[in-house]
């Protein structure tokens, strides 16, 4: 499957996963996909933040503006209670897809 | 380096943005751009590169407000939404949910403002409607415990009297043994010219017996009631005022106690003002006592009021009055007794806020039902608006369930969207209501004297609340209900834009079906009413009321207490306003008709006397001058009118009217027969000379007394009305009726001047009202009934555009199509009608009362109303079935 299709269907989960333990700003989580990832995932503005956005309106991740001393203001995401539904259904439903699609290709390695 | 700012903001010009979000955005993508060229150059590019990098990727014109855009359109329109927030508790979920709903209302403006508008005039006209039922039946008299008082009077039915009123025998029998009321009391109302201290004036009063007030638990605010001793001859020339009179006419002066004044030139003391509130009867501003001649029979003309006491209902207590009855009559004529029984009681006990509120009960009622089908149906309609517009967001609904939200919360939402439609209908319709309150309470208080004030007041707060209520339930549950049962699977699949499933649709004809029988139902009811309205005004009063005006006069027994004096008075009146040019005709009566004041008394035919057992005829009475008639335009139908060879000292004749003529002589000529009114002394047997058309003088759609005319230069009457025909205009013929009285005695006032016309008009007032607000209703009701059958169509209609389309194309000839469309609108019609007829013809019995000369039944009303609304609800489902036929093949398969 190419980069860009997988990157297109999980974008949102990859981004709920990456705000699941704490909160980043939007540099931190494209710089987070992108070596995690070893460079096969890259976002720029135009694809990272309307994302972003999307969930910010669905209520799954909410924004703050944090300033820190000696910095300039940043913008941190973190995920509502809502986000955190939406993740925990998201990775049971991976979690099946996987195992599911393990039981398919196991045999072969019986 | 380099500020991304300008360059950023420059990408989302065209993206419209509000201004905050606009300045967040532009700061958190500068930060990252920012960033990005710090690392790119840490990595050893020169910072032209890295810039020209950046531009590169993802910063070229279109890509950036391309994938902002989406982002946009998410902040105008889509509100969060998913499962139960628990963080937010229940109040902030509601307050949520509020604003998801009044977002998801404005973005349907036509919609909303039609459930706006529908649901004002539902609610509107059923509280302004509930604010004088309340005002008018409701509200609890006041007087002391008023569900004990009652009202009562003899009844006659055989002789064509539903009401008798009781004379002074009767009061004086009754006072002495009546159980069933504790205390009892009689009164007669009457009216008084107070004169003396500015100028004469003219008050309405009454006389009351004893208990009166004691009865109506009213005491006074200064000095005392009446004595016993005042209601004997001579004893009574004591006067009690009322709270509104003492404040007018005396400036609220508390030393008028023990002080005199002038009643029809009498010196009368005054011994006591009443508390605020009271003016019982009607509008009274004063009372004189009563005196009872316990022997007299003369003059039947007595009101009964009394307290039930505990036990006795006003059954119980008509059958003993009935027993009284034959009592008295036994030892006083020696009649046989008949005993009581209920079934031909001569006696009618009524509560008395019934008494009061008796002809406006009816009507009120009426309306309020009519109000409340119009609601009904104005929710029906609603209902199916609404059912529509959820189908329309299936997709909508059907995402937000696939995000989570639970059906609970569906309802909840789509409920909250009637929740808001209802409260803004409901305030809407409260200012509408205020408003016809405001328009309306004159006409009431003028008409009913018991109502001291109409207004938006509590309970008519939780009426319009109760009512909102339950319209909200009416039109939210159902596609509230419906929206959340959206399969999500099929509803994402589809690109449908459907009338619904199979239920939905159902649910749409229903409610239109609902709505045809209401609206026929409310048509059926004002086209009753209509015919009934119409058949009053064609009824002829026995006069002709054109170019007549009416003034009354009442002369001072002091200075005319003889009947020398009062004819040469009506001499001198008649032959002065003769003299006025322009005044073709003028006569006097002792009350004209539709004028307040009537006089019945015993008439008794020489030769057709009653046998023993039989009850005595009762004829009303009026005096009139000779050219009485032809002053009121009353033909004369037989023998002659009176002339100046009838005077005090000739012959004593009188004048019957049609109604006597055919009961006494259905075959022969009654002139030269006998006739006496009256009690048994001083009986004057009078040789008929005339016989008149019957005159209505009381209402036009009651039956007519018998009625029976005096020679008014006979006899003697206080009290008269003068009557002008002139084709000149009312106000200029009353001044002038002014001006001559002054001229002869100017302590003698001219009152109640009105004309013959507005007087007849007066009395259909409470019809012609409710006649035209029924019309209202039902109008209302059928364009509603239109609008939501024409709804259902067009929309049945688009979503089978294809369908047509593909029909035109095989050759369906486009009338066919049209037919296709309509008869299944038809269908809905005309089950709706059979059913409204079904309805009408079962609910039509409550209107008996309020029809004049037309069966529940009329067919031909039953034949019309179905036809009118046969014909508007045709057109209405005729006008969207038309564009079915020019469904474009092409295009509608196009659109898939």
């Amino acid at each position: 499957m190419p980069a860009s299709e997988l990157k297109k269907g999980s974008a949102e989960f990859l981004i709920l996963s990456l705000l699941e333990k704490r909160a980043r700003h939007g540099y931190e989580i494209s710089k987070l996909i992108e070596s995690r990832s070893k460079g096969a995932l890259r976002f720029n503005v135009a694809s990272l933040y309307p994302l972003l956005y999307r969930l910010e309106d669905r209520g799954w991740v909410q924004a703050k503006w944090v300033e820190t001393p000696g910095q300039r203001r940043r913008r941190y995401y973190r995920l509502t209670a809502e986000g955190k539904k939406v993740l925990l259904a998201e990775q049971r439903t991976w979690d099946e897809f996987v195992r599911a699609v393990r039981r398919v290709i196991a045999p072969e390695y019986a | 380096m380099r500020d991304w700012r300008p360059l950023v903001r420059q990408r989302l010009a065209s993206l419209d943005l509000d201004p905050t979000s606009e300045a967040d955005i532009v700061e958190e993508l500068a930060a990252h751009l920012d960033d990005r060229m710090r690392e790119l150059t840490a990595q050893g590019m020169t910072p032209e590169a890295a810039e020209v990098a950046l531009l590169a990727d993802g910063l070229d014109d279109e890509a950036l407000s391309a994938a902002l855009a989406s982002h946009r359109k998410h902040r105008r329109t889509i509100v969060p939404l998913g499962g139960e927030d628990r963080r937010h508790g229940l109040i902030r979920g509601l307050v949520g949910d509020m604003r998801y709903a009044a977002t998801a209302l404005r973005k349907r403006p036509g919609l909303t403002s039609i459930a706006l508008l529908t649901l004002a005039i539902g609610i509107g006209v059923n509280a302004a409607i509930f604010a004088f039922v309340h005002a008018l039946l409701l509200r609890p008299l006041p007087y002391a415990n008023p569900e004990q008082l009652v009202t009562f009077w003899g009844t006659a039915p055989d002789k064509g009297l539903p009401v008798v009123n009781y004379p002074d025998g009767l009061y004086a029998y009754y006072s002495k043994r009546l159980r069933s009321v504790q205390p009892m009391a009689m009164y007669a109302g009457g009216s008084f010219t107070l004169s003396g201290r500015g100028d004469a004036e003219r008050l309405d009063g009454a006389y009351p017996t004893a208990d009166f007030f004691r009865v109506l638990g009213a005491a006074p605010l200064l000095g005392r009631m009446f004595l016993a001793t005042e209601h004997t001859e001579g004893g009574s020339r004591v006067v009690i005022l009322s709270y509104r009179l003492w404040q007018r006419r005396f400036s609220s002066d508390s030393a008028i106690i023990g002080s005199s004044l002038t009643l029809d030139n009498q010196p009368m003391t005054v011994v006591g003002v009443m508390r605020p509130g009271f003016e019982f009867p009607n509008r009274s501003s004063l009372w004189t006592p009563l005196v009872i001649n316990p022997q007299s029979l003369n003059c039947w003309c007595y009101d009964a009021i009394g307290r039930l006491v505990p036990g006795a209902t006003p059954e119980s207590m008509a059958l003993e009055v009935d027993a009284i009855n034959a009592d008295f009559w036994a030892e006083r004529e020696g009649r046989p007794r008949r005993p009581p029984s209920p079934d031909r009681s001569g006696t009618v006990v009524r509560a008395l806020s019934r008494t009061l509120t008796g002809e406006v009960n009816q009507p009120l009622l009426l309306l309020l039902s009519a109000a409340g089908i119009v609601l009904l149906i104005a929710c029906a309609n609603l209902a199916n608006l609404l059912l529509a517009s959820t189908s329309d967001r299936q997709r909508e609904i059907a995402v937000r369930c696939s995000l989570g939200a639970s059906p609970r919360r569906i309802v909840r939402q789509l409920l909250m969207e009637c929740v808001l439609l209802s409260l803004g209908g409901a305030l809407l319709g409260l200012t509408l209501a205020a408003f016809a309150v405001r328009a309306g309470s004159a006409f009431v208080l003028e008409r009913a004297p018991h109502v001291q004030r109409i207004g938006v007041d509590p309970l008519l707060l939780v009426f319009t609340a109760a009512i909102t209520i339950v319209t909200c339930l009416l039109v939210g549950a159902v596609p509230a209900i419906k929206g959340a049962a959206i399969s999500v699977a099929s509803a994402l699949k589809q690109g449908v834009r459907s009338t619904g499933d199979k239920g939905t649709r159902r649910l749409n004809d229903t409610f239109v079906v609902a709505q045809i029988a209401l609206s026929l139902m409310l048509l059926v009811g004002a086209g009753l009413l209509l015919r009934s309205f119409s058949n009053v005004l064609g009824i002829d009063p026995g006069f002709r009321a054109e170019n007549v005006t009416v003034g009354r006069i009442s002369l001072p027994w002091t200075t005319y207490g003889n009947a020398p004096a009062i004819h040469t008075f009506a001499a001198r009146l008649e032959t002065s306003l003769r003299a006025v040019p322009g005044f073709s005709t003028v006569g006097l009566s002792s009350t004209a008709p539709f004028s307040s004041n009537n006089n019945q008394q015993n008439m008794r035919v020489q030769g057709k006397e009653p046998s023993a057992g039989e009850p005595i005829p009762v004829a009303s009475v009026r005096a009139v001058s000779d050219a009485y008639f032809s002053a009121v335009g009353t033909p004369v139908l037989m023998g002659r009118a009176f002339n100046e060879t009838d005077r005090r000292d000739s012959a004593p004749v009188a004048i019957i009217d049609q109604s006597v003529a055919t009961r006494y002589w259905p075959q022969a000529s009654p002139i030269g027969a006998k006739i006496a009114i009256g009690g048994d002394e001083n009986l004057r047997w009078r040789t008929i000379v005339g016989v008149v058309a019957t005159i209505r003088h009381q209402q036009l759609d009651r039956a007519p007394d018998h009625y029976v005319y005096e020679p008014l230069f006979q006899e003697a009457r206080l009290t008269l009305d003068i009557v002008v025909r002139s084709p000149l205009a009312s106000s200029e013929v009353v001044s002038t009726m002014r001006r001559a009285v002054r001229d002869i005695d100017p302590g003698v006032p001219v009152y109640a001047a009105h004309t013959l016309g507005d007087a007849i008009n007066e009395s259909l007032a409470t019809r012609r009202l409710t006649n035209t607000l029924m019309l209202c209703f039902a109008l209302t009701a059928v364009l509603l009934a239109a609008l939501g059958i024409f709804g259902v169509i067009a929309r049945q209609v688009a979503a089978r555009v294809k369908e047509f389309g593909v029909r035109l194309a095989l050759g369906a000839t486009p009338v066919a199509v049209v037919a296709l469309v309509v008869r299944r609108g038809a269908a809905l019609v005309f089950i709706g009608i059979a059913l409204g007829v079904a309805g009408a013809i079962s609910l039509a019995g409550f209107l008996r009362t309020l029809l004049f000369d037309v069966t529940s039944v009329d067919p031909a009303t039953y034949a019309l109303a179905p036809l009118l609304l046969a014909t508007v609800a045709l057109v209405a489902c005729w006008l969207p079935a038309r564009r079915a036929t020019s469904a474009d093949p092409l295009d509608a398969l196009r659109a898939e």
